[in-house]
């Protein structure tokens, strides 16, 4: 194209230019260098995840198992910190390495520029003749037909590949919202709610219902149970609404197992499980589960026979490895629940599924393996036709509501919480229905309806295991490590009290208008004024505790490890009105149905009773 | 070989720059149990208005002097230093932005959402090339745009592409542009800066796929000059047609071209148009025949590019935040062990009505049919018009520059002997 007219027309240019070319191939090298590096940090960066070393997981395993051991925390707070300098300074080199690289770069091309300028080159006449202009002519008008045909084609291809008739699905779904394949997530929504004022009646301290409620998606709805019917049973976890109270009447207060005195009937349990028991009409179900077997077992309240027992198998999106949990949580932690229609059993691996009362499976889901160091254990729970469900995880906390009939998902409410292993409580204010959850850092209350926000406290901390009790516009919560908190729902909530004398990592506390009972893992019972937090008696009883403490016919009855059961009336002071044994022993929370007791032992299931 | 050290030296050392750029890496925030607390995340605030009027009046004073020395200093070299100078005060300094080829979305999203508050700033950047343009050519390609400054630094070895690729690849910037307006005007978003290949470049921070992205026009850029300018930039394309009614453009020689062929492969751009000397090189017939089939041809074009284009305007749509919620909340839920997706975290989280996304979505798609069917006849209307201008010629007896496509580099300029030239062009 060009000729040199004098290459480089003086010695001093020529001196100049090899310089120049030599400038430019030396910070190209270096430039090199300096990308290898950044390339090795890069990978180094890439490669390091300073919060999931392997050292880091067993020191935090170790420190889940022996929570107390300050140096171990001292030391992971030391390597943590550590990877954290190490993964910023790779990163600072990176940055640093990629300025200099830049710089190289410059200099290579402000040498090659220069030598470009200073070996100027007189033009010459191309040798070939251009191509006839109009033959180009003709070639380009070729080139835009093709392109033009190719865009078209490309176009119906992709049109093909990606048609969706999203224009007609949107029609449909906003003319019939409820339509549940339409509408997974907005179901509920979309409901219209209408306060009638209407109150159904029921103990100040339990669940009640003001609202009724007109759907629009009927299809996910086949009605639920009425207050008295909740009442009158023990539906779930800690009885209606997950609080520690229930309404039967004619208790015992005394019996022993190994005699077999007011022992009613005794059942072994095919699979182990550490869930409670739970009781609809004349049914008990509990669930059982090993490390790679799932099974419901429904009961004859009056009997102990084994009506039927489900396999819950493999359900569609289980995941195929078995999860990890520890032997004091196991494989089905979770407590049933139930709305009367149906029941529902979630279990360790995240496998959730509803029965009919007579076994027969109306549907399965998996919600994901739970992310969780010691099993999952939050129980279910019902509000109306929705099953609740808390899913705390690690770095996914949600909590979320599912059709009871059809497992649709009505709403889900993502939670910046860490990994819980309370359930869920619902309570009813007198103003309205809450649903509060209790996991580091917060106590949280949400609508049970829609799963919007309602208030929340920052209050808790740690691996929370209880539940929170409410009596009376206020909430109990407490952890161990933590702090027992006193919170007076409000617009704002207030803290009317707290304490961290006696603090739990299992059972939950009980309430009752007047009190409050705190039971720690290691046997302490505490019974608290629930209005300021004044301390009226400390019982020690020494075993270790898992159940929390029920209130039937206003006595407390707690069940230790051993099997021994704590009766004592909930009043300002403490008197033993009986310690019967089971004779096994248990870490389940006790069912109550009028005239019986259900205990899960170790082994059986009792009931207790004439 | 010798001489191709430094391009293949390049050429590596770039591909692995683009390394640094993955580099860049968010990090989990520290968990405190001590109560202590996360400072809060700072916004930048926003630039004073004083330097936002600074940036306007460099780049009309840098228009000038680059519009200065190529119609009356002739110099490329000149050219070369201003188009330094842009790179480094719109490229690193003011680290890409506002750029005129962005500016495009701010003025489209202003005329269709009469909410958006349009910078001053963005209007003045739309505004001033395109004027200058019309007066004096693409001077602002040639020494202002810090994008087409960097393609050139690294311009070594420009090869010849053809009449095929530039014709084919040269169809594309308006397939950009069209979608770019198309998702500005739906409030959808701004693509040109989504996938600006070289504002990681300027900021250091660009991400892996930019810089690959950005790395790969640097490194094709050494063979093929200018490579966003002549086959992406959507901003190119208004240039374009207004520079083909430009006032006063360059020309390669100063007064009357000698035929002297020293020129013929001087543009690197492929943007000289050859001499046709005769005045009537085709028959009366043929003319009309040509005019006829055009004037069906056009409109023809312009209607199958509106239907086609009109037939993917769900897919079009799927870039729309609305749309796309929408589409995933109409599909069944799988079980899945993949964490949900952020969006409709966010959005189960917010309260919001499934049926308020379902028609707000219905009324986006709606807009998308409607801009598909304009996106598809403006590309018929562009392919067509391309094709017309290449059925008709004029009388053009000289080596001119083609004044849709020369870029006023001044390069030709250097290698024309009429009045009294040194014919010593450099290749910067
Ligand atoms: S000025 Fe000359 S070399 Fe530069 S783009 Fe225009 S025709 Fe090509």
């Amino acid at each position: 194209m060009t000729r040199s007219i004098f290459p480089y027309d003086s010695g001093n240019t020529q001196k100049i230019v090899s310089l120049l070319r030599y400038i430019a191939i030396a910070s190209a090298i270096s430039a090199m260098i300096l990308c290898l590096l950044i390339a090795v940090n890069f990978i180094q960066v890439r490669r390091a995840d300073p919060l999931n070393t392997q050292v880091m997981k067993v020191m935090i395993e170790r420190m889940h198992a022996n929570p107390a051991d300050q140096q171990l925390r001292q030391e992971i707070r030391e390597i943590d910190l550590l990877s954290r300098k190490a993964f910023f300074t790779t990163q600072w080199q990176i940055r640093t390495g990629g300025y200099l690289l830049f710089f190289s770069l410059l200099i290579s091309v402000i040498c090659i520029k220069s030598i470009e300028l200073l070996g100027k080159s007189t033009p010459g006449v191309p040798a070939a003749l251009k191509a006839d202009f109009w033959i180009t002519r003709k070639t380009g008008r070729k080139w835009v037909v093709y392109t033009g045909i190719s865009v078209v084609i490309f176009s119906f291809v992709l049109v093909i590949l990606t048609h969706q008739e999203l224009g007609t699905s949107l029609d449909m779904a906003i003319k019939d919202p409820g339509n549940k394949e339409m509408s997974e997530y907005g179901n509920t929504r979309i409901r219209e709610y209408k306060n009638t004022g209407i109150k159904e009646q029921g103990n100040a301290d339990t669940v009640q219902q003001q609202d009724t409620v007109k759907i629009a998606a009927a299809t996910n709805m086949d009605g639920y149970p009425s207050m008295q019917e909740i009442t009158g049973n023990f539906p779930s976890f800690r009885g209606p609404g997950g609080n520690g109270i229930a309404f039967q009447k004619n208790i015992p207060s005394s019996w022993d197992g190994k005699s077999g005195k007011n022992i009613k009937w005794k059942t072994a349990i095919p699979l182990p499980g550490y869930n409670s028991p739970i009781i609809w009409n004349d049914r008990v179900f509990i669930t059982g589960a090993s490390e790679t077997k799932r099974e419901v077992y429904c009961i004859d309240l009056n009997t102990g026979k084994i009506l039927w027992q489900k396999d819950v198998g493999k359900i569609p999106g289980s995941p195929s490895q078995e999860p990890k949990t520890i032997r004091e949580t196991g494989f089905c932690a979770p407590t049933m629940t139930t709305d009367g229609r149906r029941v529902y059993a979630i279990f360790a691996n995240g496998d959730l599924i509803a029965l009919d009362f007579d076994g027969n499976q109306v549907w399965t889901k998996n919600l994901g393996m739970p992310q969780n160091h010691y099993g999952h254990s939050s129980s279910l729970i019902m509000y109306r036709d929705l099953l609740i469900i808390q899913y705390d995880q690690r770095g996914s906390g949600s909590v979320m509501a599912l059709y009871g009939k059809t497992g649709e998902k009505a709403w889900q409410a993502s939670r910046s919480v860490k990994i819980s292993w309370a359930s869920p409580v619902i309570v009813n204010t007198g103003k309205r229905t809450e649903l509060i959850l209790a996991a580091d850092p917060i106590i949280a209350s949400y609508n049970p309806a829609d799963g919007k926000d309602l208030w929340q406290m920052n209050c808790i901390s740690g691996e929370v295991g209880p539940s929170v009790a409410y009596a009376d516009g206020v909430v109990f919560a407490v952890n161990d490590f933590s702090k027992l908190s006193a919170i007076a729902i409000g617009d704002p909530p207030k803290l009317l009290w707290e304490d961290s004398d006696y603090l739990s990592d299992i059972p939950s506390p009980l309430a009752t208008g007047k009190f409050l009972f705190l039971v720690t893992s290691y046997g302490t019972v505490v019974c608290y004024d629930a209005k300021n937090g004044t301390k009226y008696w400390e019982q020690e009883f020494e075993t270790p505790t898992y159940a929390s403490p029920i209130l039937a016919e206003g006595r407390v009855y707690l069940l230790d490890k051993k099997g021994i059961m704590h009766i004592f009336p909930a009043d300002q002071v403490y008197k033993a009105t009986g310690q019967p044994a089971l004779g096994e022993g248990s870490s389940c929370t006790p069912a109550f149905a009028d005239g019986k007791i259900i205990l899960r032992g170790d082994k059986n299931l009792y009931c207790i009773g004439k | 070989m010798k001489k191709r050290l430094p391009t293949i030296f390049l050429m590596i050392l770039f591909a692995i720059l683009m390394l640094n750029g993955y580099g860049v890496q968010r990090f989990p925030k520290p968990e405190f149990e001590s109560g202590y607390l996360q400072p809060e995340t700072l916004q930048p605030t926003s630039r004073a208005e004083i330097l936002g009027m600074l940036d306007v009046i460099v780049l009309a004073v840098s228009m000038a002097v680059v519009t200065w020395l190529v119609l009356k200093k002739r110099s490329r070299t000149g050219v070369f230093w201003a188009s330094l100078f842009s790179l480094a005060y719109f490229g690193f300094y003011r680290q890409g932005c506002i750029c005129s080829i962005g500016a495009i979305q701010n003025i489209t999203l202003a005329i269709f959402d009469s909410s958006y508050g349009l910078p001053l700033t963005a209007i003045a950047f739309f505004i001033l090339p395109l004027i200058a343009t019309l007066f004096f050519g693409r001077t602002f390609c040639a020494g202002v745009c810090p994008f087409g400054a960097i393609q050139d630094l690294v311009s070594f070895k420009p090869q010849k592409l053809g009449t095929r690729l530039n014709t084919v690849l040269g169809l594309i910037p308006y397939i950009y542009l069209g979608l770019a307006i198309l998702y500005a005007a739906t409030k959808s978003d701004f693509i040109i800066c989504r996938y600006d290949p070289f504002v990681g470049i300027f900021r250091f921070n660009a991400s892996f796929g930019m810089f690959i992205f950005a790395g790969t026009l640097l490194v094709s850029g050494i063979f093929i000059a200018r490579p966003y300018c002549r086959f992406l930039c959507p901003y190119g394309v208004l240039l374009n047609w207004i520079s083909r009614f430009s006032w006063k453009h360059m020309t390669i020689t100063p007064t009357t071209c000698i035929q002297c062929r020293l020129c013929e492969d001087s543009c690197p751009y492929d943007a000289i148009d050859m001499p046709v000397t005769d005045k009537n090189p085709e028959s009366r017939s043929t003319t009309i025949r040509k005019l006829i089939l055009i004037c069906f041809l056009v409109p023809f074009l312009t209607v199958l590019g509106g239907w086609t284009i009109s037939r993917m305007h769900e897919t079009l749509a799927g870039v729309n935040g609305k749309v796309s919620l929408a589409r995933t909340l109409l599909q069944p839920e799988k079980p899945t062990d993949q964490p949900e997706q952020v969006e409709v975290t966010a959005f189960k989280s917010s309260g919001i009505p499934a049926a308020r996304v379902y028609a707000e979505a219905s009324v986006v798609l709606k807009h998308f049919y409607i801009g598909s069917w304009v996106l598809g006849c403006f590309l018929g209307l562009a392919f067509g018009l391309t094709l017309a201008f290449r059925m008709v010629t004029t009388y053009q007896p000289d080596y001119t520059p083609n004044k849709g496509t020369c870029y006023s580099c001044a390069r030709c300029v250097d290698y024309c002997p009429v009045g009294g030239n040194e014919l010593t062009p450099d290749k910067t």
